[in-house]
């Protein structure tokens, strides 16, 4: 006789562990559900004894104020407003992206430098600029720096003759056309970059020789703006100082220059730290082997330590962008027209509170989102396929 | 709201610490100022007891919703009365205390003498107020192409004047007259222009729907302009209240009515004590005292803000 299994005699379902643990977990959802409710209903039932609007009907009446530096009217609706304070937080946090990038990647890699002076530099820089809150290094970027150092008006700086410098705005030569004819132009010069680009890597993958693709491709790209500018006769124009202000070119606000500074120095202090912790994190095995195959110092770091550095930083790199696009509402306190500080006038105004900026945090939230969702796409692009 | 302030002993006004003339700090740390006093003229009238009022220091952006959630039990914070304000805000203005207008400010040396030679210039104002409409509309009205700075704060527009990134300043007059007073160049370095471009009543408000409260602080600002009208000062209200024989006199200030029956006081059912005009001038005085102590000192002349019957707009209705 094969022995029996003792099948447990069955339980009621209301002394289940699994139903009770269902059981509680729907509960503490429902209570959870229940306080939102009630504080909803609260502020339902005080909007409505005080006659305050809970809509976005607010976004179809006129704006009544206007934005430094844009032809926006005061009598478009508040919506036209909100959409050029979100181009203009897009506007800081692509810039501000890549140039923290660029520059955290570059203390990064000078804090490892066997270079005693170069190592100090970096090492000052990342433990002064990170230890110091972002706000005070706003405000002393728009007073100290923008403000005071930089000439008033009549003595502006004029650079090579080619750009204005003062307290209100930095003017730089821009190119006479349509934006959309500027990023047709450059759009289609980067494609076929690109293309020549890949080309040549298949071409040294199968060589086996000295491959510089990149730089060819970089060449390519100039060569072809330059040449689309010549073909279609685009011009330049030169910013001059016109009266108590400038003509011509291209004029950046003072308040995005000190924006865009503070929240790059800032950002980039985090992301050096983070470039130098991924470097060393590469095993030490691959900088010898690099050694060994003879690679120069700048082969060995772009073509064997970075590639892998990044595939570590990557995560880390992310919310240190996310952070940037975040920190960019403080624009708001030095009158850089971004989303908040629109929000912010756009309230005193008259628009309703709740709905504004509950509307300002969904397009913080939707930015953030999205940047979050590129950044796992190279992350996982970039990471190691494991079997 | 009226019960509550009353069971609370005190009144919280919603101001602001840092405009010269309407509410400053003082080396001893106290409100100081034509709005100030205007807090403390409601705690005379409500509570009989100027200084049971809690000053709430509040950022022009946040006043409103300061007032909606309750945090104030009123703002007194020179906000001007507007259609959208008294509409879409929840807010309920009252008696205006200052009548005012947006004018502009420029340095004496700039050479601009009217707004209308202001042709692309920079102009600074304070974030969330009817300033930057005002001066957007100004600027479209007249074509002048202006570009529009706000802040937050009136200290960092000074930072931007002082620095020459603004070419001028705009405010309402009584502000930039504050603000010159106060200008670290010294107030001759800074000319206000003649024009003056929207009309700003400077009103108290609370929140709507609340009837006793709102005519309770209508009332105790009313009681400073007809005190002023009858010429009872602080000084004179006790002697004048013990003497004289005029029954609009006697009425207004809670004492004894003679008539027919016996004497009688006038209690008209505002919620308020009978005798809160009495301590309203007897603690703080009346409007043109207030005026006098806080505006002309800066330089403001009474204009608008002068009586009905002296050639201005403040009148009050009677009190009987």
């Amino acid at each position: 006789m094969s022995p029996q299994l003792s099948t447990p005699s069955k339980v009621a379902f209301f002394r289940d562990i699994r139903t009770l643990k269902w059981a509680l977990q729907i509960l503490a959802l429902l209570a959870v559900f229940a306080l939102f409710y009630w504080l909803y209903g609260n502020y339902q039932e005080n909007v409505a004894k005080s006659s305050i609007q809970t809509d976005l009907r607010f976004l179809d009446n006129p704006a009544n104020f206007t934005i430094p530096g844009n032809d926006l009217d005061q009598s478009q609706p508040v919506r036209d407003a909100f959409v050029e304070g979100f181009l203009n937080t897009l506007r800081v946090a692509f810039i501000g992206i890549a140039l923290a990038t660029i520059l955290g990647t570059l203390i990064g890699i000078a804090r490892l430098s066997k270079n005693f002076m170069v190592r100090t530099l970096g090492t000052v820089y990342v433990e002064l600029v990170r230890n110091l809150p972002l706000l005070l290094l706003l405000t002393f970027m728009n007073l100290a720096v923008v403000l005071q150092a930089f000439p008033r008006i009549e003595n502006a700086w004029l650079p090579l003759d080619l750009f204005v410098v003062s307290n209100r705005g930095i003017a730089i030569p821009w190119f006479i056309g349509s934006p959309a004819q500027l990023g047709i132009g450059i759009l289609s010069a980067a494609l076929l970059a690109f293309v020549v680009a890949k080309i040549r890597i298949r071409q040294a993958d199968k060589t086996g020789k000295q491959d510089r693709a990149w730089l060819v491709g970089i060449a390519t790209f100039v060569v072809l703006v330059v040449l689309i500018w010549l073909l279609f006769g685009y011009g330049w124009e030169l910013p001059y100082v016109d009266g108590r202000g400038t003509t011509g070119g291209l004029r950046l606000d003072p308040s995005f220059f000190a924006l865009v500074a503070s929240l790059v120095i800032y950002t980039s202090s985090h992301i050096a730290e983070i470039v130098r912790g991924s470097i060393l994190a590469v095993s030490r095995g691959q900088g010898e082997a690099a050694d060994a195959i003879a690679l120069s110092g700048s082969q060995k770091m772009r073509l064997i330590i970075l590639p892998q550095a990044f595939r570590i930083a990557m995560p880390a790199l992310g919310n240190q962008y996310l952070n940037l696009i975040k920190n960019s509402s403080l624009g708001a306190t030095i009158s850089y027209f971004e989303l908040t500080q629109i929000a912010q006038i756009t309230v005193g105004n008259g628009s309703p509170a709740v709905p504004a900026f509950s509307l300002t945090l969904l397009v913080y939230l939707a930015i953030s989102l999205v940047t979050s969702l590129v950044v796992n796409f190279f992350n996982r692009r970039l990471a190691l396929v494991e079997r | 709201m009226l019960d509550s302030v009353i069971a609370a002993g005190s009144v919280r006004c919603g101001t602001r610490d840092a405009l010269p003339g309407f509410a400053v700090l003082n080396d001893a740390g106290e409100h100081v100022g034509f709005d100030s006093d205007f807090c403390r003229v409601i705690a005379a009238a409500v509570l009989g007891d100027a200084n049971a009022v809690e000053m709430i220091d509040l950022e022009t952006a946040d006043r409103f919703t300061a007032l909606q959630s309750g945090a104030i039990d009123v703002l007194v914070r020179n906000t001007t009365w507007t259609a959208t304000r008294d509409g879409s805000e929840g807010a309920n203005f009252l008696q205006p205390t200052f009548y005012d207008g947006q004018g502009m400010m420029v340095t004496s040396d700039s050479g601009y003498s009217k707004i209308s030679a202001m042709d692309g210039a920079i102009i600074c104002v304070a974030k969330g107020t009817t300033t930057e409409g005002n001066a957007a509309l100004e600027s479209s009205r007249l074509g002048l192409d202006w570009e529009i700075r706000s802040f937050d704060e009136t200290d960092l527009i000074l930072e931007a004047f002082l620095a020459g990134q603004c070419d001028g300043w705009s405010s309402d007059v009584s502000q930039l007259t504050g603000l010159r007073s106060a200008y670290p160049n010294g107030s001759e370095a800074l000319t206000i222009l003649p024009e003056v471009f929207s009309k700003e009543p400077l009103a108290p408000a609370v929140l709507d729907g609340d009837t006793a409260w709102a005519q309770a602080v209508n009332w105790a600002i009313l009681a400073t302009i007809q005190a002023e009208e009858f010429g009872i000062t602080s000084a004179n209200v006790d002697s004048i209240r013990d003497t004289t024989t005029d029954v609009g006199m006697l009425r207004f200030l809670g004492a004894d009515v003679p008539g027919s029956d016996g004497a009688a006081v006038l209690d008209p059912n505002l919620s308020l004590p009978t005798d809160f005009a009495y301590q309203v001038v007897k603690q703080v005085g009346n409007y043109g005292e207030i005026f006098a102590r806080h505006l002309t000192p800066l330089g403001l002349d009474r204009g608008l803000n002068s009586l009905w019957n002296d050639g201005g707009i403040l009148y009050a209705p009677p009190y009987r």
